[in-house]
């Protein structure tokens, strides 16, 4: 396989219109080689329609994309025998059993030898922890059974990369962690482009991450920038302890003085006081900050550090940002 | 000394994991196509279906021609009644060529409807069902999803409608009157015969792509083939465009006739017709949304 392109998907201004419904608006993305990259978005918001242009599953109104370095609309199939898929509502043939339709599945990928393909389908099904259930018809299956299923018939051709859409939704919190484990247990053998709501499974197992909202991509970073709030304002959380009024006066006055600090906001607590400093110059403030509370000895710093954002103030603010534009 | 990063190390572990396994073979339209040949094949003979079809034709087809082969001769020589029954019924041709030009004409009848009802689920369901997404979703090609369904609907008449029942029926006539029916004029005949039923099967693709709703493919489907039955005695101008005497032509090929024009620019128009169908079937479906 070709490892050379660190690029597994690249879209170039990629859209989409329904009659007079614009699904995708010039969607530039890029994903990298074995990232697994969250495709975050409210419902409605483009992901499986993106998902399915990769796929040749509906052709694109406009833009460009390839996969593996692959067109998607002139090298669709290409495309495909490297992909596995797991769709956001899965459907198989209700009458064969899981072994069968894994089979099946198999055989669009290899012709043999069968004895072969028998043993990768068996290693699939113990993967997914479906032994018990392989010989029965799948219409007894329950929701979490058939997703079990689903990322089994996605992942029996080992592909080097993996698209699930909304891969936890429909699932118990039981079922949701399995799949988050098996995720992150297949992350070192291939990259994984999965769509989800659910910005906890993001935050658990994403290593990048973009936000699609009404068709547009508001953002796209690895996680750990996205939740250190790059490109927000750079706020450092203090939590001190002091034991006069005058001391406390006396630094914030000193912070309040420096330059780069943009605003700072006290909260008294039970016994201590958090302090959020909002600062413009991030170098500055992680060279002075700390010694400008730290030079009166009677305050005590029980905790220091930039304030991270979870996933869902950062979703929040930046749909809320795009929304009202 | 090579140093080996992490990605390269899992990259050839599976590659080493692969090792084996043989790829697919056929590219371009036909990928994917042995493997759905295979499943649709099965379908028709790896379920209990085959055994439905096994007992259902033969008992509608050969039962049809068992009545004037066997009851109707029995009857004249045990009830002056029915004398002149059977050369009534045959309209003056010989038994062995009476009975399968009425075996013909059951086919066509019976088959056809056979053919609207197995193809009517073949492509509308799938779509329904997302079962077509997830087909389209692995390394196939979008032609070869719909020919074989076609493939498997023909393979499937040609064996449980055709087949089987004209053997029977041949063994009906020889047992009946100990006379040999000339084979390759029926087979040609039956081979007319096929070509009908493939026009309605491939009807009914074309009409399960382009149509989202069951009724509609199977009323268009059965509305032609009724409205051709029965429009054929006040505008016979329709046999030379809709499959309505496949059983005519059978026969006169069976007597050795040369086959008149109307006939002729029906064989032409039904095989032209069959491969319109197919055409549309597959370039509408190329652009189909999943």
């Amino acid at each position: 396989m070709d490892t050379s392109n660190s690029l597994v998907i690249e879209t170039q201004n990629l859209s989409k219109t329904y009659k007079e419904t614009q699904a995708l608006k010039g969607l530039n993305l890029t994903v990298k080689h074995n990232s697994i990259f969250g495709f975050l978005g409210p419902n409605g918001a483009g992901k499986s329609t993106t998902i399915k242009i990769l796929l040749g599953l509906i052709q694109p109104s406009g833009g460009q994309a390839t996969v593996f370095g692959h067109d998607i609309q002139r090298e669709s199939v290409a495309i495909r025998r490297r992909v596995g898929y797991l769709a956001q509502d899965p459907r198989y043939y209700e009458h064969m059993t899981a072994r069968q339709i894994l089979n099946y599945t198999a055989r669009f990928f290899y012709r043999g030898p069968k004895d072969l393909i028998d043993a990768r389908v068996q290693e699939v099904i113990g993967l997914v922890g479906l032994d018990n259930k392989a010989d029965r018809p799948i219409r007894g299956f329950s929701g979490g059974e058939r997703q079990r299923l689903g990322i089994a018939q996605a992942q029996v051709n080992y592909p080097d990369l993996l698209i699930l859409d909304e891969p936890a939704a429909s699932l118990d919190p039981m079922g949701r962690h399995d799949v988050l484990d098996v995720m992150e247990r297949l992350r070192k053998y291939t990259t994984i482009f999965y769509s989800t709501h659910i910005l906890e499974d993001v935050q658990r197992v994403s290593d990048t991450v973009a936000i699609l909202n009404q068709g547009r991509m508001i953002a796209e970073a690895p996680i750990d920038q996205l939740l250190a709030g790059d490109g927000g304002p750079i706020i450092y959380n203090i939590t001190l302890k002091s034991v006069t009024k005058q001391a406390v006066a006396d630094a914030q006055t000193r912070i309040t003085s420096q330059p780069w600090v943009q605003h700072l906001s006290i909260t008294p607590e039970d016994g201590h006081m958090d302090w959020q400093v909002s600062v413009t110059d991030e170098a500055a403030a992680e060279d002075q900050l700390l010694g400008l509370i730290l030079i009166d000895h009677s305050l005590k710093v029980m905790n220091f550090g930039r304030k991270t954002f979870n996933l869902e103030e950062v979703f929040l603010d930046l749909v809320e940002k795009e929304n009202s534009k | 000394m090579t140093v080996q990063t992490e990605t390269q190390v899992s990259q050839d572990l599976r590659t080493i994991t692969r090792q084996g396994l043989l790829p697919a073979s056929g590219g371009g339209w036909l990928a994917g196509y042995g493997n759905m040949l295979a499943k649709e094949l099965g379908e028709w003979f790896n379920t209990r279906r085959w055994l439905w079809q096994l007992l259902l034709w033969p008992i509608i087809l050969d039962g049809w021609i068992a009545f004037p082969l066997f009851v109707l001769p029995y009857l004249e020589s045990t009830n002056p009644t029915f004398q002149g029954a059977t050369e009534k019924m045959f309209a003056g041709l010989p038994t062995e060529l009476g009975s399968i030009y009425m075996f013909y004409s059951m086919v066509v009848l019976a088959g056809t409807l056979g053919a609207i009802i197995f193809a009517q689920d073949e492509v509308i369901q799938e779509k329904q069902s997302g079962t077509a997404a997830w087909i389209l979703s692995k390394p196939v090609a979008r032609p070869a999803f719909i020919l074989t369904k076609l493939q498997s609907n023909v393979i499937g008449m040609l064996v449980f409608v055709v087949g089987l029942p004209g053997l029977i029926a041949l063994g009906e006539i020889y047992l009946a009157t100990h006379q040999l029916v000339p084979l390759v004029p029926f087979l040609v005949g039956m081979a007319v015969i096929l070509l009908g039923l493939v026009f309605y099967t491939s009807l009914v693709i074309m009409l399960g792509v382009l149509c989202e709703s069951r009724s509609k493919v199977l009323g268009i489907g059965f509305g032609i083939f009724f409205a051709g039955m029965m429009l054929k005695t006040f505008f016979p101008q329709i046999a030379y465009v809709l499959p309505i005497a496949m059983d005519g032509i059978g026969l006169s090929i069976l007597l050795g006739m040369p086959l008149p024009v109307m006939l002729l620019s029906e064989l032409i128009s039904v095989a032209v017709l069959t491969v319109v169908f197919i055409v549309v079937a597959l370039w509408r479906f190329q652009r189909k949304e999943m």
